[in-house]
């Protein structure tokens, strides 16, 4: 459930990071530092000031948009290699207000977090349905998921109209979108700051799921992952954030759990002196396969691979004539 | 509704546009001639805010210069691009829709929670792309992605993405670059049927010297940057500067020598 959990968060995060860097072609790794804005501005309000859920969720939703605007000018000045640069002094600055603001971050220590998941007429921290009482976990899940539908929602809604075409459009070719009358400048703040927004919606179910957060979880690694996930999932597709996220945060969890059905994986290598790899480090060997699998064989990422594969399955089912015959229509067009 | 006056745009040490001065007058059709690296795309540059040069363009009075691309082109002018600024992953109707970006309405907040508006005006803008399609034979091709489309159809799109945005003037840069014989004819045909249609100015940069000759009201001939003629095809075809920078001379009995112009000049 945890798990289940975990996977929505990352997807959230992803969503908005693919609003970003798949649609509009920006790359940032800074995502990470939205996460923790939206991690302790829930800190703040949900936890030590003890508002309602239905303030503190999207006023993290907010916190991470808003820092984001006043970010983006700086990031979307540059292209490519510099951008990226660029977006990992934003993680050093992230992590230095963090650490530097121990009245909501517990500085280095880090800091518990008991926020309510109150809507005032039903409480998600002790949900009952049908007589049945779920857990706070069972509850938070349904809360996270219901963001992982919102944010899909919201942005098919965007990429099928104006605003999503523009950005696309800029990413393909940034002058011809200019000349098309695209205030390419404004779609593209535009879209850091949508990024920064569900960054920091991420932030704060991260911190009610973990109920305890610390400024170090929101550096680059963080960062890493969130845009791998974006990647492997495929960008710029619909489902990518949440297919990448279900595989890039679960298979790690998975390998932990199971470690000791898998061959060569140990808990620990540094007594024993055999050759093998150690649970601990099962995950990145993953991300680095997954990135390395996903960019050779199908740079379009898994979203993609399963478009594709379903419609083959599908033409399996059909029976062969007509397939035949209707492939054949299509290809005369 | 167009005026140059003493344009001027210098890249570090380089001349690339030299006191050009010229009028184009509504529902014109205006050439711009001239061989290679003669500053015919850096003066388009200069009309649709890529490049900011010295000197004034005013479009019925209001100065161009110093405004961003987006903005002028919410001033009703529209450009297409030698090497084509289509959207390679998009559909033809998505570029057609994306030309016609400044006559949809909402952003992404009203996108995101399907504000009625928003849509119906997208929906609109849907209908016109339909229309538009259609009239620029592009029908069948309406949902294939545009990278997947052979260069002469995607020459069209390019077009039709310009025409999208519902222009009064119109640039084009070498619009028949690449095309046979029968194929510029056909978009000669095509370009005065969509002036007529939907009243539009056009200035079009060009190199094939007949095909200019024959269809545009006006000419205008650069070469290194400057002005050496300017005035209708008859005058054109008579000025001496213009044969010496097409054909390497300059001795005025070469006119006869005009109608290989097109041989000499295409590359």
């Amino acid at each position: 459930m945890s798990l289940a959990g975990t996977i929505g968060i990352y997807a959230v995060a992803a969503i908005g990071l693919n609003v970003l860097s798949g649609y509009a072609g920006q790359i940032s790794l800074a995502q990470s530092v939205f996460v923790g804005i939206g991690a302790f501005a829930g800190v703040g309000l949900g936890s030590l000031a003890h508002l309602p859920l239905l303030v503190w969720l999207p006023a993290t939703f907010l916190a991470g948009g808003i820092a984001a605007a006043v970010a983006a000018p700086l990031t979307l000045r540059l292209k490519g290699v510099f951008q990226i640069v660029l977006s990992l002094g934003l993680i050093f600055v992230g992590n230095f207000i963090f650490v530097n603001t121990p009245a909501l971050t517990g500085g280095n220590s880090g800091i518990s977090a008991a926020p309510s998941l109150s809507l005032g007429f039903v409480d998600f921290g002790e949900l009952t349905i049908g007589g049945m009482r779920y857990s706070y976990e069972q509850g938070l899940f349904i809360v996270i998921w219901l963001c992982v539908a919102a944010g899909m929602v919201a942005v098919v809604n965007m990429r099928r109209t104006r605003f999503g075409r523009s950005l696309v459009a800029i990413r393909e070719a940034e002058t011809a979108a200019q000349i098309a009358g695209i205030n390419t400048g404004r779609a593209k703040v535009m879209a850091f700051i949508l990024a920064g927004a569900f960054g920091g919606l991420a932030g704060g179910l991260l911190m009610a799921q973990l109920r305890y957060v610390q400024a170090e979880q929101f550096g680059i690694n963080m960062g890493l992952e969130l845009l791998i996930i974006v990647v492997v999932g495929g960008l710029g597709s619909t489902w990518g954030p949440v297919l990448g996220a279900t595989v890039i945060s679960s298979i790690p969890i998975l390998a932990t759990q199971y470690a000791e059905y898998i061959p060569f994986l140990q808990e620990d290598f540094s007594q024993s002196g055999q050759f093998g790899i150690p649970v601990g480090q099962v995950g990145l060997i993953i991300y680095g396969l997954a990135l390395v699998l996903v960019m050779v064989f199908e740079p379009r990422g898994l979203a993609h691979l399963l478009q594709a594969g379903g419609r083959k399955a599908g033409s399996l089912f059909r029976r062969a004539p007509r397939g035949r015959w209707t492939r054949a229509a299509a290809d005369r067009k | 509704m167009l005026h140059v006056e003493s344009l001027r745009l210098e890249f570090g040490g380089v001349v690339a546009l030299r006191d050009v001065t010229f009028t184009v007058e509504k529902d014109e059709f205006f050439a711009i001639l001239g061989p290679n690296g003669a500053g015919k795309t850096s003066l388009f540059n200069c009309l649709s805010g890529l490049v900011r040069p010295a000197g004034s363009i005013k479009v019925d009075g209001t100065e161009l210069i110093g405004r961003k691309p987006h903005e002028i082109a919410d001033l009703g002018i529209a450009r297409t691009f030698q090497n084509l600024g289509l959207f390679g992953s998009m559909t033809v109707a998505e570029n057609i829709l994306v030309g016609s970006h400044l006559q949809i309405r909402g952003g992404a907040l009203s996108a995101a929670f399907r504000w009625p508006a928003t849509f119906s005006s997208e929906r609109r803008a849907r209908a016109r792309a339909d229309e538009l399609m259609e009239l620029m034979g592009l029908r069948e091709y309406r949902d294939l992605v545009v990278e997947t489309l052979p260069y002469g159809i995607r020459k069209r799109v390019e077009i039709a993405k310009a025409v999208a945005s519902g222009p009064q003037l119109l640039l084009l840069d070498e619009p028949v670059a690449g095309m046979n014989h029968e194929e510029t004819e056909a978009f000669v045909d095509f370009v005065l049927e969509l002036k007529q249609r939907l009243g539009l100015t056009i200035v079009m940069i060009e190199h094939d010297v007949a095909m200019v000759m024959r269809i545009a009201d006006r000419i205008l001939a650069l070469d290194f940057g400057e002005t050496i003629g300017l005035g209708t095809p008859d005058q054109i075809q008579r000025n001496e500067r213009v044969i010496a920078a097409y054909l390497g001379t300059v001795d005025g009995s070469q006119t006869p020598a005009l109608l290989s112009m097109e041989e000499a000049t295409s590359e």
